[in-house]
């Protein structure tokens, strides 16, 4: 027997490059405006838990949650470090949901705090390197990008659909015209199509405007049960989907860092996240025609296309003509990433998911200023992560 | 004393990944024994989940099939990847039958000229070639040419 669990409080600190923030400043920035935002203060946490596959020593990625309480709040707490590469963020989020759902705590916090390398991601200590190694060999043997993923699909949406090079352009152009008003947004300038096209090609279809770039960013979200959730002072906000999925067998998607699939016929594509989408609306009890709006991983400009058909929310191929009739706008019937995205925010990659959970918590309780989602009452994320990971939660207000 | 060109090695990129056989470049892949499924690089076990027997086998993958899809890689790619000469070169999804779609790089053919659809085979070139490393060959997808 689970009961039910609300959001009390989300924070974040902005996204951008902060080089002379430590990272565990940026989490505790993050922490800090999650536990004010809950009317709560740090003894009430009850357990964190840390997107993060840091190894000991401040090799790998993300922020161990004991370093963060180590910092600001030794009281014994339970600590939890969940990997999963981009998707860490959500499935830290839904272990949290977890520990308060199964009442083995009141109050618990979720975060994710990320600096970002220079450059290229380099490869984590210990790898074989050796033919086993799907990350090794798509390297070495064929120097494949990971916009090169992206691209390929992108071609072939091209050839299956007819999808245009300028609506490809706009998706990325819709992205920075929502982040106009977002503070939390690192690129907030609006651009044009023409500006878009006019930056250098990446891979074939995909400009430098198209693919996100990588930020630092923290993000974090205090959760509760229904007592703590009235004494918050805000609207409501209730864990209404929670799920996190791995792939099928016969994906078709071009999975990174792999250099091959397995095609099996009525195996969705991106499988691992539209499990997830699929066992959030089940336990929600909802469709796609509730969701009010939809933050989604949006890597390149083709997944704002794609990633609303694969979950069901369009038709094959309809992505094109709701982006440019601006049905995927703020106000247009099916919202995507009213916060700006991916494109507009640049990848903190353990802290991104968190952040469009923050997200949603903000549109369902109208402090999305700026921004704003009108009379928004279901949100959804979505997220894919290395590894095939994948999650989705869905709140309501 | 110095070496000459010819008696420099000739190197795969990575052991195991590709071979020569009579004249003729395969990939070196997996089936399994169990639902026939193949797998590229060799696989430890079967993933299929329907699948119970899972014994594996090394296999000669088919070296021709049906470009999927493409893309041109514009900017130079991290140092792990080594290529002589670098520039701009094109990287494809090969559909090779039986549901495996193998990516690898594409040539013999201009940028401009690549289409969903075309017929392609398996080639070997060196990506590398100088004096101290030698030869280093990787495997990669050309227009298929009537045998
Ligand atoms: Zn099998």
């Amino acid at each position: 027997m689970t009961r039910p669990v609300y959001v009390l409080g989300a924070g974040a600190h902005p996204w951008g490059k902060w080089p002379e923030k430590s990272q565990l400043q940026l989490a505790l920035d993050a922490m800090n405006a999650a536990i004010a935002d809950a009317a709560l203060s740090w003894s009430d946490i009850q357990a964190l838990v840390a997107a993060s596959s840091r190894f000991e020593g401040g090799m790998g990625w993300g922020l161990h949650a004991n370093e963060v309480v180590q910092a600001v709040a030794e009281q014994g707490i339970a600590c939890v470090n969940v990997g999963g590469a981009c998707a860490a963020g959500a499935i830290a989020f839904q272990t949290a949901y977890s520990m308060v759902a199964s009442g083995q705590c009141d109050v618990a916090a979720a975060m994710g705090a990320e600096r970002m390398p220079k450059g290229f991601i380099p490869r984590p200590p210990g790898s074989p390197d050796d033919v086993t190694d799907p990350d090794y060999l798509r390297w070495i043997a064929m120097g494949a990008t990971n916009p090169v993923y992206w691209a390929i699909e992108a071609q072939r949406r091209m050839h299956d659909f007819g999808t245009s090079a300028e609506t490809l352009a706009r998706a990325s152009v819709m992205m920075r015209r929502n982040a106009v008003g977002n503070v939390n947004a690192r690129f907030r300038k609006e651009s044009t199509i023409e500006e878009v096209f006019a930056s250098p090609m990446v891979c074939d279809p995909l400009h430098l405007l198209e693919i996100c770039p990588v930020s630092d960013g923290a993000a974090a979200l205090v959760l509760g049960t229904a007592e703590y959730a009235q004494r918050s002072g805000h609207r409501i906000i209730e864990v209404a989907g929670c799920a996190i999925a791995t792939g099928q067998f016969g994906d078709p998607a071009r999975r990174i860092p792999t250099v091959s699939s397995q095609v099996r016929p009525d195996v969705p594509h991106t499988s691992e996240v539209v499990t997830a989408v699929q066992r959030a609306c089940t336990m929600a009890g909802i469709g796609p025609e509730d969701i009010d709006l939809l933050e989604m991983a949006d890597n390149s400009s083709w997944h704002l296309l794609a990633w609303p058909e694969l979950f069901g929310f369009l038709e094959p191929g309809q992505g094109d003509w709701m982006l440019n009739n601006g049905k995927l706008d703020i106000g247009g019937t099916l919202p995507v990433n009213p916060s700006g995205g991916f494109l507009s925010f640049g990848e903190a990659t353990t802290a991104q998911a968190v952040l469009q959970i923050c997200e949603l918590a903000w549109q369902l309780r109208g402090d999305a200023t700026g921004h704003q989602v009108p009379d928004a009452k279901v949100a959804m994320s979505a997220v894919l992560g290395l590894g095939a990971n994948g999650a989705s939660v869905i709140l309501k207000a | 004393m110095t070496i000459t060109p010819a008696e420099l090695a000739t190197a795969p990129v990575v052991a195991g990944l590709f071979a020569t056989e009579a004249g003729r470049a395969h990939l070196i892949g997996s089936r399994c024994l169990g639902c026939g499924t193949l797998y590229f690089p060799q696989a430890i076990s079967c993933r299929n989940p329907h699948c119970h027997d899972k014994t594996i086998e090394q296999t000669a993958l088919p070296n021709r099939g049906i470009l999927y899809s493409f893309t041109v890689q514009r900017y130079r790619p991290p140092p792990l990847f080594q290529m002589d000469d670098w520039q701009p070169y094109a990287i494809g999804v090969v559909d090779l039958g039986q549901g495996l779609h193998v990516m690898g790089m594409l040539t013999d053919i201009a940028l401009d000229e690549i289409a969903i659809g075309m017929a392609m085979q398996l080639t070997l070139e060196p990506l590398i070639n100088d004096s101290q490393r030698g030869s280093i060959i990787t495997y990669k997808f050309k227009p298929e040419t009537l045998a």
